[in-house]
């Protein structure tokens, strides 16, 4: 028997690979560490790993390879997505340093590097088994993390995630079974055909596979699950899914639009699409306002910020998908500072994400409450941070493609996001209480990931960097 | 570097170094902050009309970090330059360190938004110069919910701003466009463009029935703060009409002059109203202002050359009293303990020099000749008529009667009749205090006596090309 594969195609998923023995090289490590001290050697380990994923990664950009017979594309857009997802779990990883048991960070860390290896297949899928495999792959790591802290809010997060993700896989399995019953083929470039747009079972296909990806990005109404599940999973877990999942998400839905839809579908399909982030955008933000919780806070941000992102992506024009990127790249690094501080006033006891242990941090920890307002005011898009520029360059992507009513619901919800956002900022800023904890932990690596993720956010803001040649190819 | 980009930048960073001072350093941190401010003025004269720019996008639109002062914003940056510098240096409030740095962040934003030559970056400031005071309202306000009224009404009005731009300048292909002689913005979306251009700035102003976030900001901020944000941050509203609706949109701002002239004259009428029952004397002084703005719109709207300069000579009068009179009112209480015009009474017998501030501030706010207010005054009202709103100037004329009844009112409340017994007797004017409100009461002499280089300027000159579109 003869494997069909040549070098090149394994050399398309060399990225993924090393994160994936890099996993393995965490557990083995693991067995000659141990006690307080023995957590940062699983972490260190994992930030190498990444690090040399995101430079081979880096290499392929330009490089558009059809790798596995069209079930892998390297290229500007997949290397995008993959430095998106490896900047996720480095920002996620580091958070073990004060989270959680030590003797459980070596396992945890290396399901995440496994999640993410099956989020960044997502991002280069161009065939339906192939983005299956890489949500699947993503998924079951998660079910896993989210279950893995001692409270029973954790396994009840786990799973409700499990049951709720389940169904959305089921849609989108579903769809997938009808689209491959319509074209009789796996490969998203078989999807263009124009005969497609005359086949009922092609619809169907594409609105449940529609379906599908809506419930992972949380759209409403398929959001529910979203603060649920932020809420009991542990912080790295929650920074993780708010950033990774999304981006190769994202990154499917993106491919398929731009690429894999037969002329003319896109205005009649997409239509509910954008409606449902429009009304995304109000309900999350309106869902943020009762909120004492940063993590539900910030999971019903979530649903508001990829219904932005999905503003930019209305219309599918090439100068649309690099502000979306933008703005993914800029909600990435704000979510990962923001929970990088809040890991950093966490002590043993608490997982700093309740609201009312943020009051009066301003006194207490002056650094970290400038910089916790850095990262919600820039979630707000309040100048001078990528949040403002990325907002504008989606406002005026929308006026371009004619997508105005949904650069005015962006608007809407961004007057009403503020109330819930500047809510914590006062919180932090107002002395009414004694200080609570007086345990003052100095976590070096989240203090140094908020600092630059502080940094990324205000210089952004400057030079707005929109890589072209990211358009998705599928062959 | 060009010094425009030190007037900016001074202010952002000294206020940003300030907080490495210890946290109860008082008199350090008012002395740095009175000097940068100092040295803003000195940076804004030199910079003159100087431009910096540097390019920021390419697509979808273009747009740079362009400054530089128009023959308008110059004007304003100087009044904003001088207001903070006296403010900073009559600061005296709990946390003095933490309310010096934010008030010159706050100069450093405004400034941005006065010397952008970039729609764009205009409306980065317009958000930027919120949050200064968001802290200050929620560090040192008497009521959480007054910081709430003002960021939402705020920042609603800079999100409309925003989407305006961002239509603006796909349709238009560049924002760099405040202070040229462009060609008048037309199109489709020309007269939604305007809409949320013009909502931005009545919030901002503000206008009746927008203004309701307005009193207690000003009763609820610290006096430094408030008289700059009354004296500056008022007039963006008015600035963005003249530099940016009247100068891009002319068609527009003509088609739509009445309502904007009504809902002027109803601010007018109202605030006088209003401001002559308040109790609390911040309040009489914040009324006073929406009465006053209410005429500067008037004066804007009406689109009349002579009226746009009278407008300016305005604009930098009521931010010369204004913040005159604030700083007088911070004094007061920081005396008495109380703003309450009942329980206050009888303090000129003791402070002299205290009750001569208020009065000169009093005078020019209520339009007494030979002061700023009279001169601003009087070519709004024979602009106003020029352009043919009688009604307008006749309505005008029963506002300023009513100015003299409350602004008498407030000086007698206070500083006339039998000392009141419960208030605490406090020692007169200190020189730091004297001399923190002197260049406000020196200016509002000088313009109200000689002010040829406020008209000089021409502040038509920016607008002349378009202006007399129909």
């Amino acid at each position: 028997m003869t494997i069909p594969f040549t070098h090149v195609d394994w050399a398309a998923i060399v990225p993924v690979s090393v994160v994936a023995v890099t996993a393995l090289i965490v557990l083995l490590a693991d067995f000659f560490v141990s006690g307080e001290r023995g957590r940062y050697v699983p972490i260190t380990i994992a930030l190498i790993g990444l690090g040399i994923s995101a430079a081979l990664a880096a290499k392929q950009f330009g490089h558009n390879h059809d790798a596995f017979f069209g079930g892998f594309m390297t290229g500007g857009f997949t290397t995008v997505f993959e430095e998106i997802v490896l900047l996720a779990a480095a920002g996620s990883v580091i958070l073990y340093a004060n989270i959680g048991s030590a003797q459980r960070v070596a396992g945890t860390t290396a399901i995440m590097l496994w999640s993410a290896c099956g989020a960044m297949l997502m991002a280069g899928a161009a065939n339906l088994m192939m983005i299956f495999l890489g949500l699947e792959l993503l998924s079951l790591g998660l079910y896993a993390l989210c279950a893995a802290a001692d409270r029973r809010t954790a396994r009840e997060s786990a799973l409700k995630y499990l049951i709720l993700s389940s169904t959305a896989t089921g849609f989108l399995l579903f769809g997938m079974a009808l689209l491959f019953g319509a074209t009789g083929s796996v490969r998203l470039a078989d999807l263009v055909a124009p005969i497609l747009a005359y086949n009922p079972i092609y619809w169907m296909g594409a609105g449940m596979f529609m379906i599908g990806l809506l419930f992972k990005l949380s759209m409403v109404p398929f959001h529910s699950w979203t603060p649920d599940v932020f809420e009991g999973a542990p912080l790295p877990v929650t920074a993780f899914m708010s950033v990774a999942t999304k981006a190769a998400t994202l990154a499917v839905f993106a491919r398929f639009i731009y690429a894999a839809l037969p002329l003319g579908v896109g205005d009649r399909l997409l239509i509910p699409v954008w409606i449902v982030a429009g009304i995304s955008m109000i309900a999350g933000n309106v869902g943020m306002l009762a909120q004492t919780d940063l993590k539900r806070l910030l999971g019903y941000s979530g649903i508001a910020q990829v219904g932005y992102i999905l503003v930019a992506l209305a219309g599918s024009t090439p100068q649309g998908l690099r502000y979306a990127l933008y703005y993914l790249t800029a909600y990435a690094l704000m979510n990962l500072g923001a929970f990088a501080i809040a890991s950093a006033i966490s002590d043993a006891g608490e997982e700093g994400s309740q609201l009312r242990s943020y009051r009066g941090l301003a006194f207490r920890r002056p650094w970290l409450a400038a910089g916790m307002t850095v990262f919600l005011l820039a979630l707000a898009g309040l100048p001078p941070t990528a949040g403002f520029l990325g907002k504008i360059l989606i406002l005026a992507s929308s006026a371009a493609n004619g997508y105005i009513w949904l650069g005015a619901l962006l608007i809407i919800g961004t007057a009403i996001s503020l109330y819930a956002y500047a809510k914590v900022v006062r919180l932090m800023y107002s002395r009414e209480e004694a200080p609570v904890h007086e345990v003052r932990p100095f976590v070096p690596l989240a203090w140094a990931s908020a600092a630059l993720c502080a940094v990324a956010v205000v210089v952004m803001a400057f030079y707005p960097l929109t890589p072209s040649n990211v358009l998705p190819l599928v062959r | 570097m060009s010094l425009v980009l030190v007037t900016i930048l001074l202010p952002i960073v000294a206020g940003t170094l300030l907080f490495a001072l210890p946290r109860n350093s008082e008199t350090a941190a008012r002395s740095i902050g009175t000097l940068v401010g100092a040295a803003t003025v000195a940076t804004t004269v030199l910079a003159g009309d100087a431009q910096w720019s540097f390019r920021w996008l390419s697509r979808p639109f273009t747009a740079a970090f362009h400054f530089g002062a128009t023959p308008i914003s110059f004007w304003l940056a100087l009044l904003l330059a001088i207001c903070t510098a006296c403010a900073i240096a009559a600061t005296r409030v709990s946390r003095t360190r933490d309310m010096v740095a934010l008030i010159l962040l706050l100069e450093g934003a405004m400034m941005g938004l006065f010397l952008a030559r970039d729609l764009l970056v205009f409306a980065l400031c317009w958000d930027l110069m919120l949050i200064p005071v968001f802290f200050a309202l929620i560090g040192w306000g008497e009521h959480p919910a007054t910081a709430w009224r003002y960021l939402i009404y705020n920042f609603a009005g800079g999100l409309t701003l925003l989407l305006a731009t961002a239509a603006f300048g796909v349709i238009y292909g560049s924002t760099d466009v405040i202070g040229r002689s462009a060609a008048p913005f037309a199109g489709g979306w020309a007269e939604w463009i305007y809409a949320g251009f013009a909502f931005a700035f009545l919030v901002k102003t503000p206008v009746w029935p927008l203004h309701t976030w307005m009193p207690p900001t000003y009763s609820g901020l610290p006096s430094p703060m408030v008289s700059v944000v009354s004296a500056v941050q008022s007039k963006a509203g008015l600035y963005g009409f003249i530099a940016i609706a009247l100068a891009l949109l002319p068609a527009y701002v003509h088609a739509f002059a009445l309502p904007l002239i009504i809902l002027g004259a109803i601010s007018l009428v109202y605030g006088a109203v209003i401001a002559l029952v308040q109790n609390d004397a911040k309040r009489v002084v914040a009324y006073s202002s929406l009465s006053h703005l209410g005429l500067i719109a008037i004066a804007v709207a009406s689109g009349n050359q002579l009226a746009l300069q009278g407008a300016l000579v305005y604009i930098v009068a009521h931010g010369l009293f204004s913040a005159a009179l604030f700083i007088v009112l911070g004094y007061v209480e920081e005396r008495e303990d109380t703003r309450s015009l009942s329980r206050l009474g009888g303090l000129g017998w003791r402070n002299p020099r205290l009750a001569g501030a208020l009065c000169v501030a009093a005078l020019a706010a209520l339009g007494l000749p030979g002061l700023a207010g009279f001169a601003g005054e009087l070519i709004i009202l024979i602009g106003v008529y020029q352009a043919g709103y009688v009604w307008a100037v006749i309505v005008a004329l029963i506002a300023i009667v009513a100015a003299s009844a409350y602004m008498l009112r407030l000086y007698q409340d206070i500083m006339n009749g039998r000392p009141a017994d419960d208030v605490p007797v406090r020692p007169d004017l200190s020189w730091r205090e004297g001399l923190a409100i002197a260049p406000l009461l020196v200016a509002l002499v000088a313009v109200g006596i000689y002010p040829a280089p406020l008209l000089g300027t021409h502040p038509a000159a920016a607008v002349t090309t378009s202006s007399r579109t129909p």
